[in-house]
């Protein structure tokens, strides 16, 4: 480079002596063919041409001029942008936060939609489930059933091995305070199908499963956490669930399996799972029409099509279909799918918003920039005349671009650097595999690309005005100052009208998130927030009995105690509910699956109304959902099938599933309505029945207290641990704590798709109040003459809003027709709000005419403040 | 007025026919940019004119491909002057250009001037 440099200087001076030489010689000749000194130097002066010229077109040739011209051009936009800190400021910043918050977002959809998981061959994983006929108003996805799990394992020929597990909760004792940890119950062959060894100790093995066995493999999560990370506790017996359980192996750090509620519904508790422990049911002997209680992961031989291994899944199943008349059907999901199945929508969303935010900045960017250069065209002219090209007046203006576009991109790059950061720890969404969201290469290269395309859009419109330049026409004095034609705006408006688009998209789009966010909180949740209070508690239910004898919690199940009001007990939170659901075949109706069962006892504090039939202190009690306010067709339709009714008698389905000793049939006691699971959910059909007649490891109080529910939790906690001093008792938490906490993810992606569209909608204003300001500035001498010929003050506001506005109108029709195609893609992010709502648009129509207006009028009561005498002197 | 008339007799050189005048022009020996230029001015009984802004160019361009070599020496009337020379790759260069300049005006010529059509 520097031997370059060096070269190129003497090169230079060359050329200076070669046409000094050239000089020299003609004026000689000249002058020995008899003219003057003066007149033949003259002579060769105007002969030779314009010799700076004749030296850059030669210096051209030596072909690294490009970078020499990189420099000056450089250097002159540098002057540029020091020159006007105020637009500078305004860019940099603009530009700044949109490239940051795009990097940003991009890093977390490149880290959880892009990136693939992270284990062997993770492309051939499936899960299977189970899809029930479509009249069967069931979710759209069924666990699958241990039974049929074991044809597959034993028979498939297209799958390499297939896992079965199933979600739990097991108490840790002995290792630090009592905790509840989330645990994994799975197939011997787990691991195995994940592509995933123990990195210390071993796996389990196939006599382990079915048995009582007593061995358990570790995440080196909880490994470090709560065992300090000491490598002899391989081999060591550890104190769950009132047992002792063998440590036979430590999972390698960083394997990022899914939480519980990634594998699919009702798989497990919402946590990361720490523990795995071989499944106790022996599954070859397990009822085949039984209960779908299991999740089942499928890794598929290479080369295997999905449709395939699904045709053979289905087939080893066509005894079982024909014998029991089963009505679903397996599919198979990829993993990757499953787990990002929530996520993709909304990520892929504020992606799109995010990056129409960044598109109006760098039109508002190249706007301004246009506005700026519009004042450099005498300039321009005078470059021109001079000799420079067209090409390097372009070059100019874009090298100013990419100045400012790299300074702010550099800005934005560190602030996504602390986005990213803040957004992985503080963001109140549970989006999978964010944990494994950084900046790699990818989003350093989709940034590069990113800087590359904004450069285009701020540069490429002024620099292409800029080097069309006329240059005589720009040098004349004066020239075309009087008047102005619409002409020379109409790139600016073709601008203007794309931000308004823009923004009219993303302005309904967040508009009706808002809609759906609001009618979401005032969804009938079944029963009355205020005053309730939640208690997990989880035990070894047998060892606490046996322990704590006839007290046996039965005491402070049901009957209130000290200031509460009202208190119950079920196997789950409402709203939060992850119950098991077993899966019935009705007796009369039985084609299809009709209910989900989840057992409760007096889980009816909830709800004030309380039983809508029935009698509600019966001891042992089953009641199945109404359709309630809300309105579900589920209940009604059963209801009107006359197939369940106050008194009559069920068989009892759990014992049927297990092939156990019949136990008596229960009785339908009451009807009570419907309790919301997930609020975006319809009410899920439920089975109460009386909670004893379980023996739940887990249960969470319900209490309905007449003061303020916090204040009763601490004497709640007393009483349990008391009760048994090893039982694991996380923080009680009240129903709006559970309520804003199921709430939190949808509030935070409307929270920013609704800043993002705020900010689009700023923007907006402001390159239309550019544009007018600078429309109303170049046509001050045209305004003075309107003035001066009588115009009145409104007549003059009126003409400017209403030639403002004509973009503006013309981009909020293109972005309706637009947000049509938008809005269907949101759908499945939507809650009761179509997704044309007409009542949104309209409503956002009316916000964006009445900004675009404001940011017309005050431009435009500047013309009428116009002196004619001092504008027409300007002329 | 005599000034533009002159001008107007003037022929634009197009590039490739320029780098060909040149190359012919050190065909005859080494030779420095001003005496190039009206070697090319006599060589065509003052009809055609290398303007400098194409000449030096044209120079600079012929030595980047390797087609002439320059070097500083004396001048007749004993000043340093830049002379370009002829490299065997530029003589082969000149012969093809050449024949391609035959071909061209030929067919231009008889594109012009049909045998038929004349008297």
């Amino acid at each position: 480079m520097w031997n370059r440099l060096l070269r190129w200087r003497k090169l230079d001076r060359e050329l200076d002596e070669e046409i000094r030489g050239h000089f020299r010689m003609a004026i000689e000749e000249r002058i020995q063919s008899g003219e003057n000194p003066r007149e033949a130097e003259q002579n060769v002066r105007r002969e030779f041409g314009n010799e700076l010229l004749v030296r850059e077109v030669t210096r051209d040739m030596w072909g690294w001029t490009a970078l020499e011209r990189m420099g000056q051009d450089l250097k002159y936009a540098l002057r540029q942008i020091r020159r006007s800190p105020g637009f500078t400021a305004v860019a940099l910043m603009t530009l700044a936060l949109g490239l940051g918050a795009t990097t940003t977002i991009f890093s977390i959809v490149n880290g959880v939609l892009l990136q693939p998981l992270a284990y062997r061959q993770p492309d051939q994983l499936y899960m299977a489930e189970n899809i029930p006929p479509a009249s069967a108003a069931l979710p759209r996805k069924l666990l699958v059933n241990s039974r049929h799990f074991h044809e597959w394992r034993a028979h498939c020929g297209l799958c390499q091995d297939v896992a079965l597990f199933q979600g739990a909760n097991f108490n840790l004792v002995g290792a630090g305070e009592p905790v509840r940890l989330p645990a994994l119950e799975v197939s011997h062959n787990f691991f195995r199908t994940l592509g995933v060894r123990p990195a210390m100790g071993r796996d389990f093995l196939a006599d382990e499963e079915g048995g009582n066995s007593d061995k358990v493999i570790l995440t080196d999560e909880l490994w470090r956490s709560r065992f300090a990370g000491d490598p002899s506790i391989v081999g060591r017996r550890i104190q769950l669930i009132g047992e002792h359980y063998l440590v036979i192996g430590i999972l390698p750090p960083n394997l990022h399996l899914p939480r519980g509620d990634e594998w699919g519904a009702f798989v497990g508790p919402p946590g990361q799972p720490l523990i795995f422990r071989p499944l106790l049911r022996q599954v070859a002997r397990d009822a085949p029409e039984g209960s779908l209680n299991y999740s089942s992961v499928i890794r598929l031989k290479q080369g295997v099509r999905p449709e395939q291994a699904t045709a053979e899944l289905n087939a080893l199943l066509a005894d079982f279909v024909r014998q029991y008349k089963l009505q679903y059907r397996v599919a198979l999901t990829p993993l990757r799918q499953q787990v990002i199945r929530n996520d993709r929508g909304p990520l892929l969303l504020l992606m799109g918003a995010v990056g129409a935010v960044l598109l109006i900045v760098c039109v508002n960017i190249g706007n301004l920039m246009l506005v700026r250069s519009a004042s450099r065209y005498r300039e321009a002219g005078v470059r021109l005349a001079l000799g420079a090209s067209r090409w390097r007046l372009f070059g100019l203006v874009l090298t100013e671009a990419l100045a400012l576009v790299s300074t702010g991109s550099a800005v934005g790059l560190l602030l996504a650097r602390v986005g990213l950061k803040l957004f992985v720890a503080r963001a109140p969404v549970a989006i999978p595999r964010l944990d494994e969201v950084q900046m790699d290469w990818r989003v350093l290269a989709f940034a590069a690309a990113l800087l590359a395309f904004s450069t285009m859009v701020c540069g490429i419109v002024p620099a292409w005005r800029l080097a069309r330049i006329e240059p005589q026409e720009t040098l004349k004095a004066g020239a075309g100052s009087a008047t102005e034609g619409r002409r020379k705006l109409w790139f600016r408006e073709i601008m203007v009208g794309l931000e308004v688009a823009l923004t009219t998209v993303l302005l309904i789009a967040g508009g009706l998130l808002m809609a759906s966010f609001y009618r979401l909180m005032r969804v009938d949740k079944g029963f009355e927030v205020a005053h309730i209070l939640t208690q997990e508690v989880s035990f070894f239910f047998g060892e606490v009995c046996a322990r704590t004898g006839a007290r046996c919690y039965r005491g402070g199940d049901g009957e209130a105690g000290p200031g509460t009001r009202s208190a119950g007990s079920g196997s789950s939170q409402p709203v939060t509910a992850v119950g098991r659901r077993v899966v019935e075949h009705a007796e009369r109706s039985g084609r299809f699956p009709t209910s989900q069962s989840s057992r409760g006892h007096r889980q009816l504090p909830l709800r004030d109304t309380g039983l809508l039939q029935g009698d509600g202190d019966s001891a042992a009690y089953g009641t199945v959902p109404r359709s309630g306010r809300s309105g579900s067709s589920v209940g009604r339709d059963q209801r009107a099938r006359g197939t369940v009714s106050v008194g009559q008698r069920k068989s009892d389905w759990q014992a049927r599933a297990r092939r156990g000793p019949a136990k008596p049939s229960l009785e339908v006691v009451g009807i009570v309505g419907d309790i919301r699971g997930k609020l975006e959910d319809a009410p899920p059909m439920m089975v109460y029945e009386h909670f004893w007649r379980m023996q739940p490891l887990a249960m969470s109080f319900v209490l309905r207290t007449p003061a303020d529910p916090v204040a009763v939790a601490a004497g709640i906690r007393t009483v349990l641990s008391s009760a048994d001093p090893e039982m694991a008792i996380p923080p009680a938490s009240t129903m709006e704590q559970i309520l804003e906490g199921s709430m939190a993810a949808r509030k935070f992606q409307t929270f920013l798709a609704v800043a993002f569209a705020i900010s689009a909608l700023a923007l907006a204003s402001l390159g239309i109040y550019g544009v007018i300001s600078f429309a109303v500035a170049r046509r001050t001498p045209e305004m003075g003459i309107r003035i001066a010929l009588g115009a009145s003050g409104a007549q003059l506001v009126g003409m400017v809003v209403r030639q403002g506005m004509i973009p503006v109108v013309a981009g909020l029709g293109a972005g309706l027709v637009c947000s049509l195609f938008v809005n269907r893609m949101i759908v499945s992010q939507l809650y009761g709000v179509a997704p044309n709502d007409p009542f949104y648009i309209a409503g956002m129509m009316i916000i964006l005419v009445t900004v675009g207006l404001c940011a017309c009028w005050i431009p435009a009561r500047r013309a009428t403040r116009v002196d004619p005498l001092t504008a027409l002197r300007f002329e | 007025m005599a000034k533009s008339e002159a001008y107007q007799n003037r022929i634009e050189l197009l590039q490739g026919t320029l780098d060909m005048l040149i190359l012919r022009a050190l065909s005859w020996g080494p030779q420095h940019g001003y005496g190039i230029g009206q070697a090319i001015r006599s060589g065509s009984s003052d009809v055609l004119h290398a303007e400098t802004g194409s000449l030096y160019p044209a120079l600079h361009r012929l030595e980047k491909h390797g087609w002439v070599k320059s070097e500083w020496k004396q001048s007749e009337n004993r000043q340093r002057a830049k002379y370009y020379k002829l490299t065997p790759s530029g003589r082969k260069h000149l012969v093809t250009e050449h024949s391609r300049w035959k071909k061209m005006s030929a067919a231009i010529a008889s594109l012009m001037e049909p045998k038929g059509s004349e008297g």
